[in-house]
């Protein structure tokens, strides 16, 4: 179906942006625009949302041209629900910001760029066409260096050249592989491609080309051994901005993967094995990191490599019950690792430091603040009913299926290295005394009650959709059940945008 | 003709990695230009080249009566250009300031040790 | 039965906004919510010893065919009496034990999440549901554990606790997730009528395996036992609550409950008697050793659940009503038990066996109480715990022929180490001469003094009237776990035999032990030598190895040389690609496509090919910016020559640009310093080589394929016809693909204005955020 909505979202950022631009120093109206664009953003992401789900697969022809020979949106479920997360984690992160970053930063178009990588975000999650998804990528890495420096200090500027040299890198390969993908099929439209990709008789080149892709977009999400990018930049720039990063980023590039290895390139049996065998890896990676770092944002993205890992060795797996695991701890995981560096970031207004050794004595002090805290850190460990528990079952089952056991067990180690580093950070910040030769900094106490609230809100309203993925799982299961079937059979997919 | 391209795509990759694998920040840049060059003629050579037939419509016709060069991916490389371009002057711009900050341009020495405060 | 366990999740949520209104005495209160459970279960009684299993259902993820399966059985029924009865007495306990306290809420508060999560446990129909309660049991462990938050001691324990009970609940799920996926239901009841299903597949070890992993280390099993005694940092009441009568037995529960799915294997029986009997000679035997009170309780728990876990492994009607009898034995007697020695600790603040003595003058009810658990768990007559020191001797006695023998001098060695711990723990602080820094030792609050006596008394009652539990509470249980209906006899008076004979020798070989074993600090360091190879250690070192192996792995791979991580990627790539190549077998060039070559394309390439040297080799930046915008206007050249006049345009354009930003930044800047030594040149121009080589041959390989002109015929015929434009490159980037030039356009705004916040913005170190 035809329905020129589904790029609302975008729009609504690009304007948002824009609008920004012409306030470029008035702050106050800054932060109100923001927010009022996330939250309009948010009411069509969940129109399409619901749109989607009670209704078929939309799509949308740029500038009037037919797929294949325009550039086409496409809407399904998996495009949708990604939109949505992203918009209810834009939402919160916006809230946070307007005093979770100070003014310095918001004079120099802090607010701007942020939406203009939300809006990045959605294009990428829209497009149904493979070299508009490279514009698409190219926007979010542009906005993210900007996001990532603004500010300009030493810590920042130096993760900043690692992350842009090897984020280029990326999509470098990226667009190498349109470039022999366009060559053997001589179309960039998604559909397009899938019908035409097993029409090509070299075979080999394709899995070559599926090996760009693969690089591409790995790097992205930060698998094992592309991730270098992630803990050398993620504990630099200020945390609203590690938070979405943390939380979307990675995923941007899970997207992908998702998208072009279930719709173009139907993996065979070697890189299905190379997936698992990255994935495996990757929590391996993640789990030693993690296990090893004193600073809370560290610990973070390290948890974050890790739990990539779970997500991409679900692809890897290539069943329909590993397909769910995945998506379900996707949806999961973007709500959790939003809120980890947004809790991060209050901790540190709240101490002055995020180091877990020089932390203290939270839980005496702020009691609820904390149990709110502890719900989302039981929901990251996945103590069930909570949210990333259920992913685990069909990952499990998954994995039992697949006879992947080394998959299993690199599972079993990551949930436990995950479980002893939470109940290490609780024991550290929350339990322990606050350490008295230290000076607390607490730069939230003075804070207004407004802005106390502007601060806790939005971790409130990330926790809140946490808990409603673990107490309503049959909601998230039927959507990633949706999902799955979509991405196993691409053929609705095809007919929505090509019409056959 | 196009082995000679194909030679010159692997000379153009061959140095661009070559660069990036290097301590200088500026040899790091230079590098991921080459690289993009590389990818833009990869991207040229694959879609048909074709001399003397740009892909312009003659003066009286309205379609074109001859072959002609295939025209997208002279647009995909156009628009990679220009992308490629914003992202290298932000880059520059970046290299400038880390060169303000830790005044050498070593990419070894990018390894403050933490010190959390100054995040 | 919902309610049942809703009301304590309920209650413990509503601990957040309303705790504050009971830190005070008050918090007693919340004791009639378990009173309450009691009497609502304590009426099911009637029912459930009829041999009727009730069931209620709710649904909640039944995609995963994971809902609020609810059941009633003799076993749940026991085990939710055990929770609710002792948990009362616990919470009014705690009550006097926490006065003042300023988080007594907060305990309140765990405390109710523990007692529902237990209920959810026994009740649950679902394997998977009893799994979220099983996890959350661990998790109000971990809080209860840590309580004290201020103690470091305190927060390692809780640590370790839920370290040890969350790797092996993670290990139970993947075993029960398996076991769910081979017989396609989660659901208890249907798991056993498929039973020998499961247990003729061939998973079915790993299903055991992981099960039991789950179950002991739960359990306090060796070599899991040891975070066990470390629990005990958690206040009393919560180590007679959940350490020692009813969290730990989550395990033997499971077991329990598992018995007629996985039961009766040889595989099931031998772990089982191993393991169990093991553990329980282990740590009867540790119990010797200690001094302080709830050390001597803990070791002896430990054991206590070692003979369960044994018994069900002998697995014949006989160990299994031994074991469910010796279940509520042990949670009446070693909860007594925990709560006098709460009691002294809290009125002589210490715990240590060798200074205590003579406080039955001033704490005579406790004495009361303390005498009797520990007479019940030494097995003398009239008590309860005699009843079943005699079902679990008749149990190993007649199990199989060649192993009775051996599983009897187990348990009668185990027993003897018991009884005498028993003595220490319960009489032993209440003999002799009182010193004189505890004559002023009072009596505490009633309701805490009363709820042991309770408890001790019980024992008793149950003692002289050992068929009313035999029929209302043991014969059920076991008959839940067993095929048939099963009548459960249990008498005071057996005749003489030889389970009486071996009861009393137990009995007089523990006294005699405990008369000679006087409790002693140095006693302890006999048994250093054996710390190192104690499990505890052991696991301690094999972590830390693993943080060592993790510090060293990550300071490889996350080394902060920027080279070294686009090294790895490169390198990965190029072996990817290189073994698809390779499985691709050969290449072959069809020569006839191919254009020739013109002495002017080759002079071009030449030229670019000369730059490219040049700005790799040179050690001058201007050189190499130099260089690299020579490449730049050789491939201008040759998009001109190869009909791209708008590629040539924009090339040069950009090119000069780049070229003059360059220049305008390397104003100031030194040239290269050779920082690279020939090897690392080698190893690098390797890699680089490798590379473009890979490429140039991909490169080949797609010149092959046909190239599909659909689409860029379709825009040469309606560039002008439908768009109204004659250069069709210009029609493809602002109509066909008008997005992509848009959205291009963003990129270098952003960058514009990135560009401009970076030199703009310096941000002092005063302002953070």
């Amino acid at each position: 179906m035809i329905d020129n909505q589904i790029i609302a979202t975008v729009v609504v950022h690009l304007f948002t942006a824009i609008i920004q631009l012409a306030f470029w120093s008035k702050t106050i109206t800054q932060r109100i625009l923001s927010i009022a664009g996330c939250i309009i953003g948010f009411i069509f992401s969940i129109i399409l949302f619901t749109n989607v789900f009670n209704g078929s697969i939309l799509t949308m022809n740029a500038a009037n041209w037919e797929a294949p020979f325009g550039i086409v949106f496409v809407a399904d479920l998996l495009s949708s629900t990604f939109v949505l997360l992203t918009s209810i984690a834009a939402l919160a992160v916006s809230i946070f910001s307007a005093v979770g970053i100070g003014k310095a930063r918001m004079h120099y178009g802090y607010f701007p760029m942020f939406h203009f990588l939300i809006m990045g975000l959605n294009g990428a999650f829209l497009t149904g066409d493979i070299f508009n998804l490279y514009v698409w990528f190219e926007v979010i890495i542009i906005a993210s260096f900007v996001l990532l420096t603004l500010g300009g200090r030493k810590a920042q500027l130096e993760g900043a050249v690692k992350y842009m040299a090897l984020n280029i890198l990326a999509s470098t390969f990226f667009l190498t592989g349109i470039g022999i993908i366009y060559g053997i099929t001589g179309t960039l439209n998604m559909a397009d491609l899938s019908l035409k990709i097993p029409l090509v008789q070299d075979q080999n080149i394709v899995n070559l080309t599926a090996i760009f892709f693969m690089i591409g977009f790995g790097i992205k999400s930060a698998v094992f051994p592309l991730y270098f990018w992630l803990p050398s930049s993620y504990h630099t720039p200020p945390s609203a901005v590690a938070a979405i990063f943390g939380g979307l980023l990675t995923k941007a590039g899970l997207y992908a993967l998702f998208r072009v290895f279930t719709l173009i390139f139907i993996p065979n049996e070697f890189i299905k094995t190379v997936l698992v065998g990255l994935a495996i890896m990757t929590i391996l990676t993640g789990v030693f990191g993690a296990i090893i770092r004193n600073n809370m944002r560290h610990l973070f993205s390290y948890l974050i490599v890790c739990h990539i890992g779970f997500i991409v060795g679900g692809l890897g797996l290539y069943t329909k019950v590993a397909f769910m695991g995945a998506i379900f701890y996707l949806i999961h995981d973007i709500m959790v690792k939003t809120n980890l560096f947004l809790i991060s970031g209050l901790i540190r207004k709240l101490r002055g430091t995020m180091n877990m050794s020089k932390l203290g004595g939270l839980y005496a002090e702020y009691p609820k603040i904390s149990l709110l805290i502890a719900v989302v850190l039981f929901s990251l460990v996945g103590i069930p009913p909570l949210s990333g528990f259920w992913p685990k079952i069909y990952l499990f089952e998954a994995s039992f299926a697949g006879k992947s056991y080394l998959f299993l067990a690199s599972l079993i180690i990551a949930s436990f290295i995950t479980l002893y580093v939470i109940a290490k950070l609780w024991a550290e910040v929350f339990w322990k005394e606050a350490s008295t030769d230290e000076i607390v900094a607490d730069s939230f106490q003075p804070l207004s009650r407004f802005k106390k609230t502007l601060l806790i809100l939005p971790i409130g309203i990330l926790a809140c959709t946490s808990l409603f993925i673990g107490l309503y799982a049959e909601f998230i299961i039927q959507v990633a059940n949706r999902i799955s079937n979509e991405m196993l059979d691409p053929s609705p997919y095809i007919k929505a945008v090509l019409g056959k | 003709m196009e082995l000679l391209l194909v030679f010159l795509i692997g000379v153009l990759y061959a140095a661009g990695v070559y660069l990036i694998l290097r301590r200088s920040m500026v040899r790091l840049l230079l590098g991921i230009i080459l690289l993009g060059n590389g990818t833009n003629i990869l991207i040229f050579l694959l879609g048909n080249i074709v001399k003397g037939k740009p892909p312009i419509i003659g003066a009286n016709l309205k379609v074109f009566q001859d072959i002609y060069a295939d025209p997208v991916p002279q647009a995909l490389i156009l628009t990679a250009i220009v992308i490629s371009f914003g992202l290298t002057s932000f880059a520059i711009v970046l290299l400038k300031r880390v060169y303000a900050l830790i005044n050498t341009d070593d990419l070894d020495d990018l390894n403050t040790p933490e010190e959390e405060e100054d995040l | 039965m919902l309610f049942t366990v809703l009301s304590g999740l309920i209650t413990s949520g509503l601990f957040i906004p309303f705790g504050k209104y009971f830190r005070t005495k008050w918090g007693a209160v919340i004791a009639i919510l378990p009173i309450l459970l009691f009497c609502y279960l304590l009426q099911f009684i009637p029912v459930i010893s009829t041999g009727i299993t009730l069931y209620e259902s709710y649904e909640w993820v039944p995609s995963l065919h994971i809902n609020f399966d609810l059941r009633l059985d003799g076993l749940s029924l026991l085990f939710s009496l055990l929770i609710t009865g002792i948990g009362s007495l616990i919470f009014i306990y705690a009550s006097s034990y926490l006065k003042g306290h300023s988080y007594l809420d907060r305990f309140y508060g765990y405390l109710c999440l523990f007692m529902a999560s237990m209920l959810g446990i026994v009740l649950s129909d679902n394997i998977i549901l009893l799994f979220v309660f099983w996890e959350l049991t661990s998790i109000s462990s971990f809080f209860l554990i840590g309580f004290n938050n201020d103690h470091a001691d305190s927060r390692k324990s809780a640590i370790t606790a839920l370290s040890v009970t969350g790797l092996g609940g993670f290990f139970l799920l993947a075993g029960l997730i398996l076991m769910g996926s081979i017989a396609g239901t989660y659901s208890i009841g249907q798991l056993i009528e498929s039973a020998s299903i499961i247990k003729n597949h061939e998973l079915y070890p790993i299903v055991l395996g992981l099960v039991f992993i789950g179950a002991f280390t739960k359990s306090a099993q060796f070599p899991f036992h040891f975070w066990l005694p470390d629990a005990m940092k958690a206040p009393t009441p919560v180590s007679a609550y959940l350490h020692s009568a009813t969290m730990v037995k989550a395990g033997i529960f499971l077991l329990a409950r598992f018995t007629p799915i996985l039961g009766g294997t040889s595989a099931w029986s031998y772990t089982l008697m191993i393991v169990g009997g093991f553990t329980m000679i282990y740590a009867a035997l540790h119990s010797l050793f200690r001094t302080d009170l709830k050390a001597v309780l803990a070791y002896s728990t430990i054991s206590a659940l070692g003979i369960l876990t044994f018994l069900i492994g002998i697995g014949t009607q006989e160990a299994l009503i031994a074991a469910i009898t010796f279940t509520v034995v042990h949670a009446l007697y070693k909860a007594t038990l925990f709560l006098t020695t709460g009691i002294i600790d809290h009125e002589t603040e210490t715990r240590d066996l060798s200074k205590l003595s003579g406080l039955r003058k001033v704490l005579f009810p406790v004495f009361i109480a303390g005498t009797l658990a520990a007479l019940s768990s030494a097995g003398m007559p009239l008590l309860f715990g005699f009843i079943s020191k005699d079902l679990i001797y008749e149990a190993t006695l007649h199990s199989e022929q060649h192993l009775a023998l051996y599983l009897t001098i187990a348990a009668v060695l185990t027993n003897v180490c018991l009884v005498a711990a028993g003595f220490m723990a319960g009489i032993k602080p209440f003999l002799g001469n009182l010193p004189q820094q505890y004559e002023k030792v009072h009596l505490p609050d009633q309701s805490m003094w009363i709820p042991p006596l309770i408890l001790a008394l019980l024992g008793l009652a149950f003692g002289l009237f050992p068929a009313v539990a035999g029929y209302f509470i043991v014969s059920p249980a076991v008959t839940s776990m067993s095929a048939e209906t099963v009548n459960a006899h249990l008498q005071v008076w057996h005749g003489f035999n030889t389970v009486l004979l071996l009861s009393l020798v137990t009995l007089a070989l523990g006294s005699i032990l405990f008369l000679y074993n006087k409790p002693d600090s140095r006693k302890l360091t006999l048994l250093v030598p054996l710390n190192k190879v104690s499990p505890q250690n052991i696991t301690k070192k094999l972590f830390k190895k693993f943080v060592n192996f993790s510090a060293w792995y990550t300071n490889i791979m996350h080394n902060g040389f920027l080279r070294s991580y686009l090294l790895k990627i490169i390198i990965f790539a190029e072996a990817l690609l290189a073994y698809e190549l390779f499985i691709g077998g050969s290449i072959y060039i069809d020569y006839t496509q191919l254009s020739p070559i013109s002495i002017y394309e080759a002079v071009n390439v030449l030229i670019l090919i000369a730059a490219v040297g040049l700005t790799v080799t040179t050690s001058s930046r201007l050189t190499a910016v130099v260089g690299t915008s020579a490449i730049g206007y050789a491939i201008c050249l040759m998009f001109v020559y190869y009909s791209a006049p708008d590629l040539a345009m924009t090339q040069f354009t950009i090119d000069t640009l780049t070229v003059v930003l360059f220049v305008f930044v390397l104003f100031n800047l030194p040239s290269f310093i050779n920082q690279a030594n020939n090897k690392i040149i080698i190893r690098d121009s390797i890699v680089a080589i490798t590379f473009g080589t890979l490429l140039s041959i991909i490169a080949i390989k797609v010149l092959q394929v046909p190239t599909d002109i659909t689409i860029s015929e379709f825009y040469g015929q309606f560039a002008y016809t439908l768009a109204k434009g004659k250069n069709v490159v210009n029609v493809i980037l602002v109509d066909f693909r008008g997005l992509d030039t848009m959205f291009e356009i963003v990129v270098l705004s952003i960058a514009a204005l990135g560009v401009y916040s970076l030199i703009r913005l310096k941000l002092k170190s005063s302002e953070k955020d």
